[in-house]
């Protein structure tokens, strides 16, 4: 115990120091407003700014780009809340009762949740990190393929309880997203999969460009359809801040969510995707009312949220202590570490500490200055959601073609967002949710990655995924969240399912 | 190519200009394509000598990152953009050696559609096994893979990665087949290996010196005719017993087909400069990079070696059926 | 399957809910497509399964909930099919195509664009998407395309250093000598927002609250 203050107060020292400080100020501030942008996320926000680092010394450079991190994991979380755009995949589970909450003149109060949510888990996540780092990095260790697949085919049953309506087209989206997923270059054998011959479509579909077409741009048209209730928004703003009521349906779902996605996150193999889903599921399944969900319940996005950032935190784990990085953004810091001489891995805590502690505090820092940065800046997004609707979404559109652009330099992912933008359009139409899709998207790659190698190195044996424990538990769990999930609508009657 | 430019709004000529004034090169910034994600080995190089060159010219070096394919993407893009400097792009060996072979649509003809500028700084390949491999020595490995040939299983990053081409060579060179398991990346395939999942791997120092300073994974061999100084302890492949395997994933500027000479030797220059600049030197070792001697230096050796990569890697992979297809 | 019969509601045919039909034919649909595409990829087995393995899987799963919807259709009541637009779809998507099509020089077959980049990009893609909106106006939209558009070519071209192109090289060509790309941005940008300023000035003044509905000319 000795041990963690005197390191931590070594941290707080380096991190606190004024050109630090200056530092995660910037790069919050910066990481936020590309992060705003639709479609723009965390990893297309740092790759953007590496280049900004390079004059500054280590430990200044990482500070800032992990204030960029989370400024960009927030402004997601501001664009989904407000224009339903969910920027990165943890976004995307805000978009469902955040932008409900904004549609019914809660937009503050959403976004000062978030705010308030994350800035608690990054607080646990911290001390979480400095405590146990070292030891949690033997918990990702356990997880080979098999416990992966498990995890996944878990995350896809969330994707079930996640939906509003009808359970069979919930199934139906996940599938199709899941199938959509495979699109691309075979990852064992180098075949195309449904690329249709195209050269952009093999690395496959872009999780931005898909979340922006079927989230951002379908939205769009549907909003021009229905002229009447957009309008709506623009009347009652209300209250700024969550009040009293709302802290009070808010801090069990807080401190649920930071525990899962502390935990989620440490799973190198981008485990953290899963945080926010999975706190969405409990708090949906603890709730007095479910159907609340999916139409502005607030425990719908303090729970995310802090799962989110949770994981975001711990997700340095991996990093700091062995240098493997557990998804795309650390590895971006990998990289930058490498840019500034620093050789990631698991001699950084002995060789470097004030490296690897000042990082941590100026984790918190960055938290900070998160809630300092954010919480006034609510009154301004509230004020934006007033301008009039014809005049908002070309501008929206605009913000959507130059975040999609600045990602990969593609013109032909800007196109595909109009193509998808109508297939979200026609989902809606025919009374699809394009959340579980996403869902199914983004597990899919994972989720088949993990079945075929661990198909592989049990040599077809199928027993492999329930042998291994920690495997066999996940599915079980799958299994008992899939009944729980079906069997009010069987018992029910609401939704049928199958009529027999 | 029959082209007939659109001519837009009044006011604005918009025929492509080739009109800038080579005297004064460069006038504006150069944009580099690196045909890879932000922060991988080829990005880290190519941000590190671009940084120096921009100083030599006078004028920055934007990284602009075009990931895809294998790397065939940013490259074809650079290829197609035009031949006046101002786009160059970083390839390696993937992009400018093995791509015929794995992509028979490739768009780029390696030895054809370039001019080449220098080689920038290649990383070694590294023979890597998980801890608890059976063997401590090239020589003992090589004995239990021929003993135990179907049991044994090679992680490598993807079809097209550094890893999969020289996992691909390797095992021709010794003549075994084990079971290929694919990754997302080279960081999952580390975390399987130091998780004792997969047995063994070759890919580039940059990626696996951490994890062997660590001890999390065992090193047999350092595929370069010398030692790195990076990894002092690991012997090479020649001196373990192994000669024939020498690879190494260099890195190289290149710019497109019909760049004019004299911005050729500006931009050979600025990057003779930067590999002889003490500061970049020390990061580029730092990584464990291998810094090319004078002569490999000049366009005409890199053309020299598009040429014999291409060569070398088309046969190995086509046996393998290895393609992108 | 129940006869039709006389009623209150327009559609009574065999067909209870028509947007369960369209769902499920347009989900068969999807699997029959997904089927054709991957029909020359293997199956493998189990120890080594095949690039074709899941995705043919995937596919028969989701046509087996489109003929779940499409028996649910027939036999349980549901939605109509909410009234289509077609001038919404189509102004957004022709925006997004005119930013795709010049913010790189862009070539298809006979035709060949030259990179305008943001400066033009920008406002076609507002000028445009905003005739999506029955409610169009002009005006605003010009002063909203040239006062954005600069906005964005300053913080992300400029402040930001992103990769984006932001005006044509020819137009560069026009510039003094001398200049940087920097100096001829931020020149470009305050044109552009002055011309905002002056398109803004010249509607007059119009200050009625009423944003959202069509406005009447003016008559004196």
């Amino acid at each position: 115990m000795g041990d963690l203050v005197s390191n931590l107060s070594l941290g707080f020292g380096v991190a606190l120091s004024f050109q630090n400080l200056g530092l995660a100020f910037l790069g919050c501030l910066v990481g936020t407003l590309i992060g705003v942008l639709p479609g723009v996320g965390p990893i297309a926000t740092i790759a953007m700014l590496l280049p900004i680092t390079f004059g500054l010394d280590p430990v200044g450079a990482l500070i800032m780009l992990a204030g960029i991190y989370y400024g960009a994991q927030y402004g997601g979380s501001t664009t989904a809340i407000l224009v339903n755009i969910p920027g990165e995949a943890t976004s995307v589970v805000t978009t469902l009762d955040g932008h409900q909450m904004a549609r019914q003149g809660r937009a503050g109060i959403a976004l000062g949740i978030a705010a308030i949510g994350s800035f608690f888990a990054g607080t646990v996540a911290t001390v979480v990190i400095a405590a146990l780092g070292a030891p949690l990095t033997s918990l990702a260790l356990i997880f080979g393929p098999a416990e992966y697949f498990s995890l996944m085919v878990m995350g896809l049953v969330f994707a079930v309880v996640l939906a509003r309506g009808s359970i069979l087209k919930a199934i139906a989206m996940i599938l199709v997203g899941v199938l959509l997923s495979t699109v691309g270059l075979d990852l064992e054998t180098g075949e195309e999969r449904m690329t249709l011959g195209l050269p952009f479509l093999i690395d496959g579909i872009d999780f931005a460009v898909l979340a922006m077409g079927v989230f951002g741009i379908a939205e769009i048209l549907r909003n021009l359809d229905h002229t009447e209730t957009r309008d709506v928004v623009r009347q009652a703003i209300g209250r700024l801040l969550p009040n009293r009521e709302d802290f009070r349906q808010s801090y069990k779902p807080v401190l649920r969510g930071t525990f899962i996605g502390a935990i989620l996150g440490i799973l190198p193999g981008n485990g953290a995707v899963l945080g926010p889903f999975a706190s969405y599921t409990i708090e949906k399944k603890l709730a007095k009312d479910p159907s609340r969900f999916g139409r502005g319940a607030i425990e719908g996005v303090a729970g995310p949220e802090s799962a989110n950032n949770a994981g975001a935190q711990t997700s340095f784990i991996p990093l700091l202590t062995l240098g493997i990085p557990p998804n795309a953004v650390m590895a971006l810091m990998v990289g930058a570490m490498t840019i500034h001489g620093i050789v990631p891995g698991p001699q950084v805590m002995t060789r470097n500490p004030e490296l690897f502690w000042g990082m941590i505090a100026s984790m918190w820092v960055g938290n900070l200055m998160l809630l300092v940065i954010n919480l006034p800046m609510v009154g301004m997004w509230v004020r934006l959601l007033k301008v009039p609707y014809h005049l908002m979404f070309p501008a929206i559109l605009m913000f959507c073609c130059i975040g999609i652009y600045s990602i990969n330099s593609l013109p032909t992912d800007v196109m595909f967002i109009g193509f998808f933008g109508i297939v979200g359009y026609l989902l809606i139409k025919f009374g699809f949710e394009p959340a579980p899709m996403l869902l199914g998207f983004v597990l899919g790659k994972l989720l088949e990655e993990n079945l075929r190698r661990a198909l592989i190195l049990s040599r077809g044996s199928l027993e492999t995924f329930i042998d291994r424990p920690v495997s066999g538990v996940l599915l079980l769990v799958a299994v008992v969240l899939l009944v729980v999930a079906l069997l009010p609508s069987i018992r029910k009657g609401r939704d049928e399912v199958f009529t027999e | 190519m029959k082209k007939i430019a659109l001519t837009l709004a009044a006011g604005l000529a918009l025929a492509a200009t080739g009109a800038q004034a080579q005297g004064n090169y460069p006038q504006r910034p150069i944009t580099m394509i690196v045909p890879f994600a932000a922060g991988g080995p080829t990005d880290v190089i190519a941000r590190i000598v671009g940084d120096h060159m921009s100083r030599t010219l006078g004028q920055q070096i934007v990284i602009e990152n075009v990931a895809g394919a294998g790397g065939t993407t940013g490259i074809t893009r650079g290829a197609q953009s035009q031949p006046d400097g101002y786009t160059i792009m970083m390839g390696h060996m993937g992009t400018h050696g093995a791509a015929p072979a794995l992509y028979p649509n490739l768009k780029y003809d390696p030895a054809k559609d370039f001019a080449p500028i220098g080689l920038a700084a290649g990383t070694p390949i590294v023979i890597v096994a998980k801890k608890d491999f059976p063997a401590n020595d090239l020589k003992g490995f090589l004995d239990y893979m021929k003993a135990n040939a179907d049991k044994v299983n090679m992680a490598h990053a993807g079809v097209g990665s550094v890893s999969h081409s020289t996992g691909i060579f390797f095992n021709s060179v010794v003549k075994v087949k084990p079971t290929m398991v694919a990754y997302r990346g080279t960081g999952p395939a580390l975390n399987d290996l130091m998780a004792n999942t997969v047995d063994y791997m070759t890919d580039q120092i940059v990626n696996v010196a951490p994890q062997i300073l660590g001890g999390n994974i065992k090193a047999y061999a350092i595929a370069t005719p010398e030692r790195s100084p990076a990894l002092p302890n690991v012997p090479t492949t020649k001196e373990a017993g192994l000669p024939d395997y020498e690879v190494s994933a260099w890195n190289a500027v290149f710019a497109p087909k019909g760049t004019p000479p004299e911005i050729v030797a500006k931009l050979n220059d600025a990057l003779v400069k930067s590999l002889d600049d003490e500061n970049t030197r020390k990061r580029l070792l730092d990584l464990g990079g291998v810094i090319p001697s004078k002569e490999e230096r000049t366009p005409a050796a890199l053309q020299k070696l598009v040429e014999s990569e291409v060569a070398r890697w088309t046969p190995v992979l086509k046996a393998a059926g290895a393609s992108a297809e | 399957m129940s006869m039709s019969e006389e009623g209150g509601r327009d559609r009574r045919g065999p067909v209870r809910s028509p947007q369960n039909l369209a769902a499920g034919l347009s989900l068969v649909f999807l699997a029959g497509l997904a089927l054709w595409l991957t029909r020359g990829l293997s199956q493998g087995h189990l120890n080594a399964m095949g690039p074709g393995m899941l995705p043919d899987w995937l596919a028969y799963g989701v046509g087996l909930c489109g003929i779940a919807l499409l028996v649910a259709a027939f036999l349980k009541d549901g939605e109509p099919l909410e009234a289509w637009s077609l001038r919404g779809p189509f102004f957004v998507v022709v925006a997004i195509l005119a930013f795709a099509v010049t913010i790189r020089p862009f070539s298809l077959g006979p035709v060949a664009i030259p990179g305008l980049g943001m400066i033009v990009a920008g406002p076609l893609a507002i000028i445009i998407g905003g005739y999506a909106a029955p409610e169009v106006q002009l005006r605003p939209l010009l002063v909203l395309a040239f006062g954005l558009t600069p906005f964005c070519m300053v913080l992300f071209g400029d402040l930001l250093n992103l990769p984006i192109p932001v005006f044509p090289q020819s137009l560069a060509g026009l510039m003094p000598d001398g200049w940087s790309q920097k100096t001829i941005l931020r020149v470009l940008a305050a044109l552009m927002a002055v011309a905002a300023v002056v398109i803004h000035i010249s509607g007059g003044r119009r200050k009625d609250g009423k944003i959202d509905v069509v406005t009447q000319p003016e008559e004196i």
